[in-house]
Formats: C-alpha cells, sequence, structure tokens
C-alpha cells in the first residue's frame, strides 16, 4: 500500500482524462459522474494519507526510466500541502465547470484535458525527483494549452500562443538548468540536497537562474509574466484552475523545491542568489498591482493580480528563513482558496449577468447577494484585512522579512497592500453602493455556479479564522517547517 | 529457421508473392508477409534478450570468405522499429493506397516496393560487411525512389529523379571507400576491419564512405533532396521514407565510426560531423517554420532530426568512447532513432489522413481538422511532443540523455543546440497545431474511419510509451555493444 | 490537542454575542426589525465592565492563538465603549429607517462594535490588530450610510486613510513581534524600545494609530466623517471609536520614547488650533467634531507625558467619550424635539454635558481634567487649564448652532431618545466621581479644593465671555476638512487604457519576413551545381581532417 498509494492517486486524475477523452460528448451523466467520483475519491485518498503522513509515514514509489531517469513519486508534508490544494480545488472546480459549461460543444475533450491538466499537478506536487517534477512540469505545460484555447476563437488561440511562446523557452532553461546540475551530481532527489562542491559558485548561480527562469514563466515573475493576462480568454472555470491550483501554483512551488530541496537554503543564502529573487518577486508584487489598477477587465484585473500574489510565494522561498518559508507555504493554499473564490465569481458574473467589465459591476450586490458577497470576501482577503486568509500569509511574511534582515520587505508588504485595496476596493464599492445600469439583468439561480464560490470563500475565511489550529493550512506548514526545513 | 534469417527472407517472399499474384491476392499475400515478418521480429527480440547477439554465417562459411549477419541489441531495436513502422503502415495503407484513391498503378506498385524496402532495411541492420551493406543501401535506394515516383505525378517525379541522383553519387562514394578498404585490407568484415593494421589510405577511405552515407542521410547540406521527395509521395510511403530510410545510412556511419574504425575518429573530424548536424537542426528548423504545406513542414522536421543524431559523434566517439558518459550519449542517440521513427511515420500518416480528408494539405486547408478528427489531431500533437523533446516521451529520454552526456563531456554547446531545437521544433509544430484546432472549417472534410485514424494514434502513442518505459529499450540496445560501459551517467 | 478555551469565557462572550446579533439581517424575516439588537449588543461588555473580574483567556486555535485580557485602563475605557455604543444602539433604533440599508448598517455596526471592544481585551498583537481593522474598516459603513455625494466623499476620504493606517500598523507590529519572539503585546512593547528597527517602528505605530486618534495633521479624515454620518454613529465615532487609537498608542509606546515630546507638541497645536477652527464651522456635528480633535489633542498630550502609566488619559477618555457621545446624540434629540419645551429641554441638557466637558467645578469633566493636571509639567499644565477656554468656546459656538439650526423631522419620540442621551449624560457627569478613587492617588477631596476649583472655573468664564463675542460677529465659514478640502469625487485613478501586449507583434513580422526569406538560400542549395559542389567540399574536408598528411 505504500508504494502503491501515490500511484493511486496520480490515477485518480489521470484515468478519468483518458476515459474521458473516449467519451461521447452526448453522455454528460457518465462524464459528470466520472469526473466527480474521481474527484471526491482522490480526496478521500488524500485525507486517508493526510492522517498518515502527519504521524511520520512517508510514501515512495519509484519508476526507473532510464540510467538516472527515475520517476520517483514521493509524498512528504510539502507534497502534500499542495496536492490536498488542487484536489479540494478541483473537485470544486469540477462541480462548477459542470454547472458552467452545461452541454456545450468539446466537453469530452474539454475534461480530459482539465483532469490531464490535474493529473500533472498532482504529479508535479507528488514528484520526488527533479526529473519527475521536470516531467509532470512539462505534462501541465501541454494539457493546459488546449484548455486555453478551449474556445478556439482568435483570442484565445493567440492567449494559447503566448502561453506557449514564454513556457517551452522556460522549459528549455529548466532543463538545461537540471541537465547542468545532474551532469555533475547525478540525479536531484528532494529528499537529500545534492553536493554541489563539484560546481564553481559562478556557475552554481548561472544553474540558479536557469531553473528560476525555468519555473519563473510558471509562477509569471515579471518580466516573464506577458502570458498570463492574455490566458482570460480561456473559460472561467480554467483561468480558476490556472490562477489557484495548476500552473501558476506550479511554478511557485517549483521555486519552493528550487530554493530549498535543489539548493538548500544555506547554499541559496551563501551564493548571495536569495536577496536578488526576493527583490525580483517584489518587483513583480507591485508591478503586477499597478497594472492590475489599469484594468478595466474584471479577469483582466484578476489576473494582473495573480501576477502579483503568487510572488508572495516566491518571496517568501527566497527570503530562506523559516517565518519567510511558512509565509510563502501558507500563502500557497490562501492565495489559492481566495482567487479560485475570485474567478468563480467573475465567471458567474460574466455567466449570469453578461458582465465582463467593472462598470458593470454597479448595483450587482443587491442582485446577486451571494456571490457578491464571496467576491468581497475574495477580495478583502486579498488586500490581506484580517482575520482573513491573505493576512496570515502576510504577518508571516512580514515576520520573515525583518528576521532575514531584509526590512525593505515590509515596505513592499504594504505598497502592495495599498495597491491591493486600490485595485479591488472600488470593486466592492461598486457592487454595493453603486446603483445599478438601468438595463441590468442577472441572477444567480444557479446553485451549482454560486455554491462552489460559496465553499471557497468561507474556506478562505476559515483558515484565517482557525489559522492556529494544527489542521489549517498554516499548522501543516508549521510542521512542514519544523521537520524539514528549518535551519 | 533462424529468426534473423526469416526478417530477412519473409519480406522478400512476400515482394515477390505481391508481384506475381493477381492485384487484390497480392495484397493480401503483402499483408500476411507483413504479419510474418512482424512475428519474426517479435521472436528475434526475444532471441536477443535471451541469449545475447543472433549471428548467422550463410553457406557456412567464415568471414573473411563468406558472409556473417549478426543482429546485436541495436540491429534489433532497429529491427523492431522497422517491424513497428511497416505493421502500422501496411494497416493504414489498405485504405489509403486503395486502388480507388490512387490509382491502379500506385496501388499495384506499392506493396512489393514496401516490403522490398523493408527487406533491404533490415539487410542493413543485420550485416557486418561493408560490402553486403553496400548492396543493401543500392536495393533500398532502388526501392525509396520507386516509392517516391509512385504516385506519378510530375513534382514527385522529378522529385524522385534529384532523390535517385544524390543516392547514386552517395552510393558512388561510399563505394570507392569500401573499395579502398578492401585493397588495404582484403576484408570487408567489420570485425575484421576493427582488428586491422592502420593504413595510410583509412582516412580517405573513412572520408569518402561518410561523405556519402551523409548524402544519403540527408544531412545538412546534403538534404535538399528530402523535402520534395518525401512530400511528393503518398503518405504511407513518406512515412516509411522519412522514419525508416536515413536510418539505415546512419547505422553505417555510426558502425563505421564506432566500431571498424574507432581509430580514425579524430577530435576535429567528429566536431565537423556534429556542426553538420547542428547545422541540420537550425537550418531544417527554420525552413520548416517557412513552408505552407503540412507534408514539407514534417519533411524539413526530419531534416532536422536527423541532425540530433550526427551530436553524438563528438561525445561518444573517439576518445569519448572510453568515457562514463559515452553509454548515455551513444543510446541517447539510438533513442532518437526509434523515436523518431515512431513520431515521424505517425505525423505522415496524420498527414496523410488530413490529405484524404481535405484533399490539399495546405495550412490554410487544414482548419478546424481537430474537431471533425480529434483522434489524428491527438495523434499529431503525441508525435510533435516527441519531437519537440518533451516529457514523457522518447524523444525526451533521448535529448535527457545525450544532454547530460554533453555537458559531463564538457561539450555544453551541444546541448545548447539540442535545447533550442527543441524550442524550433515547438516553433514549427505549433502552426499546424493551432490550425487544426481553429473554431471555423472552410472545407466540409470527407469521412475517415476511426480505424485508420487509430494507426497513427498507436505509433505516436508508441513514441511517447518509449520514453515512459526507457529502461528496457536502454538495457537492450546494449547486448553487444562494443566496449559498452555498463552503466550509464 | 490543547483545549479550545481556557481561562474565563466573559472576555470572548463579550466579542463574539454582537458578532452573533450583527448576523439578525440575514434571515430575511429578521430584517426589518433588526435594529433593535444595536442596544443589546454591548450590554454584556456593559456588565463585564462593571463587575468583570479581570482574568486571561486564551483561545490557542483561533487566528493566530487568541489572548484575552483587560488591562487596567483597558478596563475603564471597555466600560466607556459599551456605555456610549448602548446608547447609541438604543438611539440607532428608535430612529433608524427600516429598509435593506438598515440591515446592512445592523451588521457592519456590530462587527464594528466587536472590533472596538476588542482592541481594549486584547492581549496579542494579532488580535488587536484584526480588532482594529474591525473597528477601523467596518465603520466607514457608519459614515456612507446615508449614501449622499458627501458621505460617499467622506466615506473615500475615511477608507483611504483607514487602510493607510492599518498598513503602517501591520508594518510596526510585525517589526515589534519579530524582535520580541512573540505575540503577546506587553513584550513586544518591550522590545520596541531596544529593537534595532524599534525606532521605524514606533514611527508607523505613531503614524498609524495618530490617524484614527485624530492626531493633527492625520485628523482630516474626522471632520469630514462625523457630520455626515448618521447621529448615532457620529456618537460612536467621536465618543468610542476613536478611542481605539488611543489604546493603541497607550498599549504599544514603550517607555521613554522621543516620540512622547512629538505626541505631546502635536497634541497640543490640535488642543487648540482646531477648537478655533471649528468656529469656523455652521454644522453642529462638525463643530463637535472638531471639540473631539480638540479633546484627543488633551489626551495625546497626556499620553506623550506618560503621565500615570497612561491611566490618566485613559480617565480622561472615560469622560470625554460618554461626553460627547451625548452630545452628539442630543443633535438627533433636538431634531425629533417638536415643542419648544422639548427644545429647551434638549439645550439646557446639552448646555450642561458640554460644560461638563469644559470641566466646570464639580462636574465629571472637572475630575478628569484635575487628575490629568497632577504630574505634568507646570507650562502643560497651564496648556491644560486653558485649553478648558477653547473647550468652552467651541461648545458654546456648537450650543449656539444647535439653537440656532432647526431641521425638526417629526414622528420620533423624543422623550425615548432624549433619556437615552440624558443617561449617558449622566453616567459622563457621575463616572469619574465614583471611579476617581480607583483611577488616581489623589485624595477623594481634591476636586473640592478651592484651587483646583479656581483653575477649573476661570477658562470657562472666559470661554463663556468670548463666545458672546464670537456668536455676535461669527467667524467666516469654511468647509469642514481644513488641510483637505474635499471637492467633487476625483477622476479615477486609472491610467488610458493600454492592451496588454504579448507578443512583439512587429518583432514577430520581421521574423516572419526573416523566414521567407531563408528560403532563398535553401532553393540556391537545390541547384545541381550547388548540391555537387558542396558533395566535393564535404569528401574533401573530411578527407583532410580524417587523413595523416
Amino acid at each position: 500500500m505504500t508504494a502503491a498509494l501515490p500511484v493511486l492517486i496520480l490515477m485518480t486524475s489521470l484515468v478519468p482524462a483518458i476515459v474521458t477523452f473516449f467519451l461521447p460528448q452526448e453522455s454528460h451523466l457518465l462524464r459528470n459522474a466520472l469526473n466527480l467520483g474521481s474527484a471526491v475519491l482522490k480526496l478521500a485518498l488524500i485525507v486517508a494519507m493526510l492522517v498518515a503522513v502527519a504521524g511520520g509515514a512517508i510514501y515512495e514509489a519509484a519508476l526507473p526510466l532510464a540510467p538516472g531517469l527515475v520517476l520517483l513519486l514521493r509524498v512528504d508534508e510539502i507534497a502534500l500541502l499542495f496536492v490536498s490544494l488542487s484536489a479540494t480545488l478541483w473537485l470544486l472546480t469540477t462541480i462548477y465547470a459542470i454547472a458552467y459549461f452545461g452541454d456545450k460543444a468539446e466537453l469530452s475533450r474539454f475534461f480530459g484535458f482539465f483532469s490531464l491538466c490535474v493529473a500533472a499537478t498532482t504529479g508535479l506536487a507528488l514528484s520526488g525527483s527533479l526529473i519527475s517534477f521536470f516531467l509532470f512540469f512539462e505534462m501541465l505545460t501541454l494539457s493546459t494549452w488546449p484548455l486555453v484555447a478551449h474556445k478556439q476563437n482568435r483570442a484565445s488561440l493567440d492567449a494559447a500562443r503566448s502561453y506557449l511562446l514564454f513556457a517551452l523557452p522556460g522549459s528549455a532553461a529548466l532543463l538545461w538548468a537540471i541537465i547542468w546540475l545532474e551532469s555533475t551530481t547525478g540525479p536531484v532527489l528532494f529528499t537529500d540536497p545534492p553536493d554541489l562542491g563539484g560546481i564553481d559558485p559562478w556557475s552554481q548561480r548561472a544553474i540558479f537562474a536557469l531553473f528560476i527562469i525555468g519555473v519563473g514563466v510558471k509562477a509569471a515573475l515579471v518580466p516573464l509574466h506577458g502570458w498570463l493576462p492574455a490566458a482570460m480568454a480561456a473559460p472561467a472555470p480554467v483561468s480558476a484552475l490556472l490562477h489557484a491550483v495548476a500552473v501558476v501554483k506550479a511554478g511557485a512551488f517549483g521555486v519552493i523545491r528550487v530554493v530549498y530541496d535543489v539548493f538548500g537554503a544555506g547554499t541559496v543564502v551563501d551564493l548571495g542568489v536569495g536577496v536578488p529573487l526576493a527583490a525580483l518577486a517584489s518587483l513583480t508584487i507591485l508591478w503586477g498591482s499597478i497594472r492590475a489598477l489599469q484594468q478595466d477587465e474584471i479577469k483582466k484585473r484578476l489576473a494582473f493580480s495573480t501576477v502579483s500574489q503568487v510572488s508572495y510565494i516566491v518571496l517568501g522561498a527566497a527570503l530562506a528563513g523559516p517565518y519567510a518559508m511558512i509565509g510563502g507555504l501558507v500563502h500557497l493554499v490562501h492565495q489559492g482558496l481566495m482567487k479560485i473564490t475570485l474567478f468563480f465569481c467573475a465567471g458567474i458574473y460574466d455567466e449570469r449577468a453578461g458582465i465582463k467589465r467593472i462598470d458593470g459591476l454597479n448595483g450587482l450586490g443587491a442582485r446577486m447577494p451571494w456571490t457578491s458577497t464571496c467576491f468581497s470576501l475574495g477580495a478583502m482577503g486579498m488586500v490581506g484585512l484580517p482575520p482573513l486568509a491573505g493576512f496570515v500569509s502576510k504577518f508571516y511574511l512580514g515576520l520573515g522579512g525583518i528576521e532575514a534582515g531584509a526590512p525593505w520587505v515590509l515596505a513592499v508588504l504594504a505598497a502592495s497592500t495599498l495597491l491591493n485595496a486600490a485595485y479591488f476596493l472600488p470593486l466592492l464599492y461598486r457592487l454595493w453602493f453603486l446603483p445599478p445600469a438601468e438595463d441590468a439583468s442577472g441572477d444567480e439561480r444557479a446553485p451549482a455556479l454560486v455554491a462552489p464560490a460559496v465553499v471557497t470563500a468561507a474556506g478562505s475565511l476559515g483558515v484565517g479564522i482557525l489559522a492556529a489550529s494544527a489542521i489549517s493550512p498554516l499548522g501543516w506548514a508549521n510542521l512542514i517547517v519544523l521537520r524539514g526545513y528549518a535551519p | 529457421m533462424n529468426a534473423l534469417v526469416a526478417v530477412l527472407a519473409l519480406p522478400l517472399l512476400g515482394a515477390l508473392a505481391a508481384v506475381a499474384l493477381p492485384p487484390r491476392a497480392g495484397v493480401r499475400a503483402a499483408l500476411l508477409a507483413t504479419a510474418l515478418t512482424v512475428a519474426a521480429t517479435i521472436w528475434l527480440l526475444l532471441a536477443v534478450a535471451r541469449r545475447g547477439v543472433q549471428g548467422v554465417i550463410l553457406g557456412g562459411w567464415e568471414p573473411p570468405l563468406g558472409i556473417g549477419l549478426a543482429a546485436d541489441g541495436l540491429g534489433a531495436a532497429f529491427i523492431a522499429m522497422s517491424a513497428a513502422v511497416m505493421g502500422g503502415v501496411a494497416l493504414a495503407a489498405r485504405q489509403m493506397m486503395a486502388p480507388d484513391v490512387v490509382g491502379a498503378r500506385a496501388a499495384f506498385g506499392f506493396w512489393p516496393l514496401m516490403l522490398l524496402l523493408w527487406a533491404a532495411l533490415n539487410a542493413v541492420f543485420v550485416s557486418r560487411d561493408l560490402f553486403n551493406l553496400y548492396v543493401g543501401l543500392e536495393l533500398l535506394s532502388l526501392a525509396a525512389v520507386a516509392l517516391v515516383a509512385i504516385g506519378g505525378k510530375e513534382a514527385a517525379l522529378a522529385a524522385a529523379m534529384r532523390y535517385m541522383i544524390f543516392a547514386l553519387a552517395g552510393s558512388l562514394l561510399y563505394l570507392a571507400g569500401v573499395v579502398l578498404a578492401y585493397a588495404a585490407h582484403g576484408t570487408l568484415d567489420i570485425g575484421l576491419l576493427a582488428a586491422r593494421d592502420a593504413a595510410p589510405s583509412d582516412g580517405l577511405a573513412l572520408a569518402l564512405m561518410t561523405a556519402g552515407l551523409l548524402a544519403k542521410t540527408a544531412i545538412f547540406p546534403f538534404h535538399v533532396w528530402l523535402p520534395p521527395a518525401h512530400a511528393g509521395a503518398p503518405a504511407p510511403a513518406s512515412a516509411l521514407l522519412s522514419g525508416l530510410v536515413p536510418k539505415a545510412s546512419f547505422l553505417i556511419i555510426l558502425r563505421l565510426w564506432f566500431e571498424a574504425m574507432p581509430d580514425r575518429a579524430g577530435f576535429a573530424a567528429l566536431m565537423l560531423l556534429a556542426g553538420l548536424g547542428a547545422g541540420a537542426v537550425i537550418w531544417g528548423s527554420l525552413q520548416a517554420m517557412a513552408q505552407a504545406r503540412l507534408k514539407m513542414i514534417v519533411a524539413y522536421s526530419t531534416v532536422a532530426q536527423l541532425g540530433y543524431l550526427l551530436l553524438v559523434f563528438p561525445i561518444a566517439g573517439g576518445d569519448g568512447a572510453a568515457q562514463p558518459w559515452a553509454a548515455g550519449a551513444w543510446t541517447g542517440a539510438m533513442f532518437q532513432v526509434l523515436s523518431h521513427a515512431l513520431a515521424k511515420a505517425a505525423m505522415f500518416l496524420s498527414a496523410g489522413l488530413y490529405l484524404a480528408a481535405v484533399g490539399s494539405d495546405r495550412l490554410g486547408d487544414l482548419r478546424g481538422l481537430a474537431r471533425t478528427m480529434p483522434m489524428t489531431a491527438f495523434a499529431f500533437a503525441l508525435a510533435a511532443v516527441t519531437l519537440m523533446g518533451l516529457p514523457p516521451s522518447g524523444g525526451f529520454t533521448a535529448k535527457y540523455l545525450m544532454m547530460t552526456a554533453a555537458f559531463a563531456a564538457g561539450q555544453w554547446y551541444w546541448a545548447l543546440v539540442m535545447a533550442l531545437g527543441g524550442l524550433l521544433a515547438a516553433a514549427y509544430l505549433y502552426r499546424p497545431m493551432a490550425v487544426l484546432f481553429a473554431r471555423e472549417s472552410l472545407i466540409a472534410p470527407r469521412p475517415v474511419t476511426r480505424a485508420a485514424q487509430a494507426v497513427p494514434l498507436v505509433l505516436a502513442g508508441a513514441s511517447i510509451l518509449l520514453g515512459v518505459f526507457s529502461a528496457p529499450p536502454f538495457e537492450f540496445m546494449q547486448i553487444g555493444r562494443p566496449d559498452a560501459a555498463e552503466e550509464g551517467l | 490537542m490543547s483545549a479550545l478555551l481556557t481561562g474565563s469565557v466573559w472576555p470572548f462572550a463579550v466579542l463574539v454575542w454582537p458578532l452573533l446579533l450583527g448576523l439578525a439581517p440575514v434571515v430575511p424575516a429578521w430584517r426589518v426589525q433588526a435594529p433593535w439588537v444595536l442596544p443589546l449588543a454591548p450590554l454584556p461588555a456593559l456588565v463585564f465592565a462593571l463587575f468583570g473580574a479581570p482574568g486571561a483567556t486564551e483561545l490557542p486555535h483561533l487566528i493566530l492563538g487568541v489572548e484575552l485580557e483587560a488591562v487596567p485602563g483597558g478596563a475603564l475605557l471597555l466600560g466607556m465603549t459599551a456605555a456610549v455604543w448602548t446608547a447609541a444602539g438604543w438611539h440607532a433604533a428608535r430612529t433608524l429607517e427600516r429598509s435593506w440599508r438598515a440591515g446592512i448598517l445592523v451588521g457592519f455596526w456590530c462587527l464594528t462594535l466587536a472590533g472596538n471592544l476588542g482592541v481594549f481585551l486584547a492581549a496579542d498583537v494579532v488580535t488587536f490588530y484584526v480588532a482594529f481593522a474591525a473597528v477601523s474598516l467596518a465603520a466607514w459603513f457608519l459614515v456612507v450610510h446615508d449614501r449622499t455625494e458627501s458621505a460617499l466623499a467622506a466615506g473615500r476620504v475615511y477608507i483611504t486613510l483607514a487602510v493607510a493606517g492599518e498598513t503602517l500598523l501591520l508594518a510596526g507590529l510585525l517589526i515589534g513581534a519579530q524582535a520580541a519572539d512573540s505575540l503577546q503585546i506587553a513584550a513586544v512593547r518591550e522590545s520596541l524600545g531596544q529593537a534595532p528597527l524599534g525606532g521605524l517602528a514606533v514611527a508607523l505605530l505613531v503614524a498609524g494609530f495618530g490617524i484614527k486618534a485624530g492626531l493633527v495633521p492625520l485628523h482630516v479624515w474626522l471632520p469630514l466623517a462625523h457630520p455626515v454620518a448618521p447621529v448615532p454613529g457620529s456618537a460612536v465615532l467621536s465618543g468610542a471609536i476613536v478611542k481605539a487609537g488611543l489604546i493603541g498608542l497607550l498599549l504599544f509606546l514603550p517607555a521613554g520614547t522621543d516620540w512622547g515630546a512629538v505626541l505631546m507638541g502635536l497634541g497640543l497645536l490640535g488642543a487648540f488650533a482646531a477648537a478655533l477652527w471649528g468656529l469656523t464651522q455652521r454644522n453642529p456635528k462638525a463643530v463637535l467634531a472638531y471639540s473631539t480633535v480638540s479633546q484627543m489633542g488633551l489626551m495625546l498630550l497626556l499620553v506623550g507625558a506618560g503621565v500615570g502609566a497612561g491611566q490618566a488619559a485613559a480617565f480622561y477618555a472615560l469622560h470625554h467619550g460618554m461626553a460627547k457621545g451625548a452630545l452628539f446624540l442630543l443633535v438627533g434629540v433636538a431634531v425629533a424635539a417638536s415643542t419648544p419645551r422639548e427644545r429647551r429641554a434638549t439645550l439646557v441638557l446639552a448646555g450642561a454635558v458640554a460644560l461638563s466637558v469644559a470641566g466646570l467645578p464639580l462636574t465629571g469633566g472637572a475630575l478628569v481634567k484635575a487628575a490629568a493636571k497632577d504630574g505634568l509639567a507646570p507650562a502643560a499644565t497651564f496648556a491644560v487649564t486653558l485649553s478648558g477656554a477653547t473647550t468652552t468656546l467651541i461648545l458654546a459656538w456648537f450650543l449656539h448652532r444647535l439653537a440656532v439650526e432647526r431641521k425638526p423631522t417629526p414622528g420620533q419620540n423624543w422623550a425615548a431618545l432624549a433619556a437615552g442621551a440624558a443617561l449617558l449624560a449622566l453616567a459622563a457627569m457621575l463616572a469619574p466621581w465614583v471611579l476617581w478613587s480607583g483611577a488616581t492617588d489623589l485624595p477623594a477631596g481634591y476636586p473640592l479644593r478651592a484651587s483646583v476649583m479656581f483653575d477649573a472655573a476661570w477658562p470657562v468664564l472666559a470661554g463663556l465671555a468670548l463666545a458672546a463675542l464670537v456668536i455676535r460677529r461669527p467667524a467666516p465659514e469654511l468647509p469642514p476638512g481644513d488641510l483637505l478640502t474635499v471637492s467633487r469625487p476625483r477622476a479615477r485613478l486609472h491610467a488610458p487604457r493600454r492592451p496588454v501586449v504579448v507578443l512583439p507583434t512587429a518583432l514577430g513580422r520581421k521574423f516572419v519576413r526573416l523566414l521567407i526569406r531563408a528560403r532563398t538560400p535553401e532553393m540556391a542549395l537545390r541547384r545541381w551545381s550547388a548540391a555537387g559542389g558542396l558533395l566535393v567540399a564535404g569528401v574533401l574536408l573530411l578527407a583532410i581532417l580524417l587523413v595523416d598528411f
């Protein structure tokens, strides 16, 4: 069972993906049952494993591909953090997507790639070696493309193209870094950081830079972020998945792995690459927010907000201290909850009221109170209002920044808070205070659309209010840092 | 009967039967021969895997007097590759090369030529004698040129003509080298040549043979015959020509430089070969990007993909052969051969299906076909994944092994070429993918059966599985490898 | 797993009760009558403040581990806050129109209340910050409740400053928490004195709390927000909410910081300048708002002086909170007055409260002032004494404006409203007497001493004389907001829209052209001469490299 469980978890997404491709468009019931069933099953397996891992168990499954190429699935605490997030949000997004698409065309293709995307994310989370990580990283790149292009119109095809245009050179950089590193150290497992003694410091820095470029494209680090706002052309469930669980998170998760498991926090500090990375993350945080301020489309604004918010995670990793690490790790979950709420709501506004632009939000609060409340919670969490999720992350990041001797991080966080407020609060103001347009229409009589948003919004409130309890994401992040990452 | 003899004899017999019997029965006989050969190939694979190198001495005469055939791990792997591609092509050709589609003459000619090509390929893969290899090559070129010309269109004939002239020039150069070697050593057996006393003419002989083989392998800048020929042939033929044929001449280069005359492999010459390979990767990709027809894109992609193979020479050849990374680089190149064969065959067959559906392979006419033929589009995409070298495909395994070795050997620039090549492949394969994926379709496509669509999908899937289960083939190809370092990196 | 809650359950109940009541409007059937929960919401807090035994409560699983404990100064303010909110809640329950918007107000009213109580109970920085954010941000709904143009404009200023304040606070608290390696307020306060970044942290905290406490020049939101909010909203804003900033400074300002002098200076400036500026206002509530800035200036002066570990400031705030709350409520009472008798009674009551604030001997105000002056430097003592004159002046001006401005809105039960305000006023008058011995070390008869009475009386008389002049020749009318005059809502912060540029398209086009040109050399390679030449060249090159010469 020990080896089978990780494989089983991977299969709960992979198998439905493959089967779904071959289902005819009309068999809605079967497809939905398959996707929902496997999502529930996966979640159950993960809960079972969470309990075991909290007790200290480690699950491992290895598949040797070729000499030096070992596909290693290893469930440790940090992997579980990511995989639980993705499994939970996958289930919700599946419900949402089923309601969102109704009986539109090409659903088998969509759900096939959707599951494939989640399978890739799962694999990526469970990867125990650098090369397995790369493998799933690429699988993710490819399975996301059809999702972005799903609408098949000009805009989404352009978006999909620009996605690959950024992602593939990123992959090349990542592969380059991996091979450069592994040609000296041999295969890198995340359990024991490789001995970098054989590489001169400047080469180490170059490898680090290549790694960051590689994963930074997905994490949408400025200036590698251009694809993310463009990818807004995708349907709402895809955006939700992309921004909260799959792609940008994979990048951020990659940064964590690179800093802590490939190089090791100590080496990162010794090499002097942590501060430049933190600076880059800070630049991204600010630039993303400033650009968000300039957007008139809801989803674009949210997209630039993601650019900004995901770099909190990168910042946490780059500061290479225990508090910062906790902040980064916990934001991995928190940002996911909040951002997926926002995208769910943006999708509902679009789908139920035909509203895409910010000025269309006027007075929607009264007509769509549930959606608008969820949206408000998500937005306030993003701003970092206590006791919502975003506050907890920010608190730990701030502590970590001072601890790492980088108090300027506080200024970045403060500026980001203000910018976040500046681009989110006007939306809430419009929702709740401005009179609706005369020809306004729309309602929220679509429980399957609204319910996932309510759940995630409640989640982003709950993880903040119950942050100190052991079962919260913060508790788990503490556990991770205590067990393996404290210097 | 020995499995080794069977894989040579069965296609030949099938070819004879296909010519001799009336058309319908001929096709049936050809299919039967295909099935039998595939079975024999499996038999051979098992034999090699269990008992090591399989050799046979024809007529009981030991070399240098007699002719020796031997299937080592490498040869057997190549034979298996041909069997996979041939099997797929044969299945696809039943519809694509039916008389009502391509005309009676082409339909009649295809089957014997295909089987002849197969026999020639297998002969090259198991021959250990330079003259035998020459005969095999000639046979191969003959069949290949005929397959290009089979369509009978004017452009195809011109392309076939150009192909033939290149092939002949290559053969002549090769033959000249063989003659020089024979004059100096009195033997053409590779094993005996490896143990020879060096002669002053060896260098020239190797240069002539290599140049000739490079022309036949369509390595940049001798590649100009390939794209029109491969694009002009009917799709199943293109699949064979692009996937398999260049690999035969490449294998001979490999055997020459690694087995027959490794002592002549100076670093500068090795670098020249790799330089040509790098040129091929970049030039072929750029040309592929500039093409407007699907088959031309795929054909130029072959030019680019063949370039990777030459990068193995400075990494694992010459002095590098004894290094720990040599096995990785060498096996990586072989993975590239295998996965490219499968993927390229899948791609050409997909292109053929599209051509059959809309009657054109101009990119503009292919819009929206992913909707009507999703399986084919998926096959094309999977094959593209392999060609781009993305995990978990065989192409990735190839690239990973070669890049790691390149770094270990301190030749990171070749790794750069490989990385760049992957990006360029993405660039030139993206256009057809995007077009297929577009919403609107201009031309109402003719229906294509699912069975026909399944063939390229299986081939492309195999090229991916080659990466997922890359350990067994890796082990297999080490069987009988000269001074194989047991462990890779 | 540790217990969910250890210690007394009361402090927690005090905070949760209003939050629960605040959910009442969610139930549609209760929505219309929801305002009736408002006077009930602060009751547990009131009971706790009156009878509550000091004790610590821990809820280790909540947020980052909640710790609640009422510090002595905090207990005074907690009681005052509960009283003000109760009276204001009563007023609100009777005057709010029954609508969907009232439902929203009820929810956020309760949230603000919980936050306001929380800042006095919090024993760890995170709980404090959470409570502060709640009181600070949720109060925005009190400001904008009427949705008028000026309310929304004031709301913009309010929320901007509030969010900025939150941000500054968080940064300051983070530095403190990191340096202390603890979240306990006492530990944080201690470490702020020594931490390397402690100076910066204190500056951030002073600015953050200063915004809330109306520290000049960060007070600009105050005179804008108070006049536009509904009457009970203004009462809690001015009476209770601004005290959140005060308790923040009391809790976090480390002993012996240089910032004390700054606070004293700015406090003094505010005490006099705001009172005088208030004379340019016509709206009684705006006048009261300036009076609040002025009074808060005095309290900041006390905080800065560090007298009696802040007990004096808390004691002063106790009286001011209830008195100012009563005055604001009386504005509403005056509006409800329908007969001359009722109007007269209202004015008399307001006059009494105003005199107490000014510090007329024997009033509650005189007591807290006397306690405050104890231990101050002579100059500061004189300033506090003198401020009695300006306070009298501005409150007299307020009474004048209240008498002049007549916008009666019939249909309200004057007596009920007046009773609420009167009770609060009574509490303001009496509480300092009751609490005197606990809140100061001075002897019980101290306020009755002649010198003390004289010091309290002459400024009031002087102020009244000045007021007589001012009422005859009023100062020119100016819009509220002094430093920040709010006009129309300004154009939003939108830069001209730029498309998201994904691909440098020009570059892309150039590349395509280059590609097409690359086909020409390919064609050249296909020529037989080129192909043959290359083949020969290839043979030669290989031969050169392979043959030993």
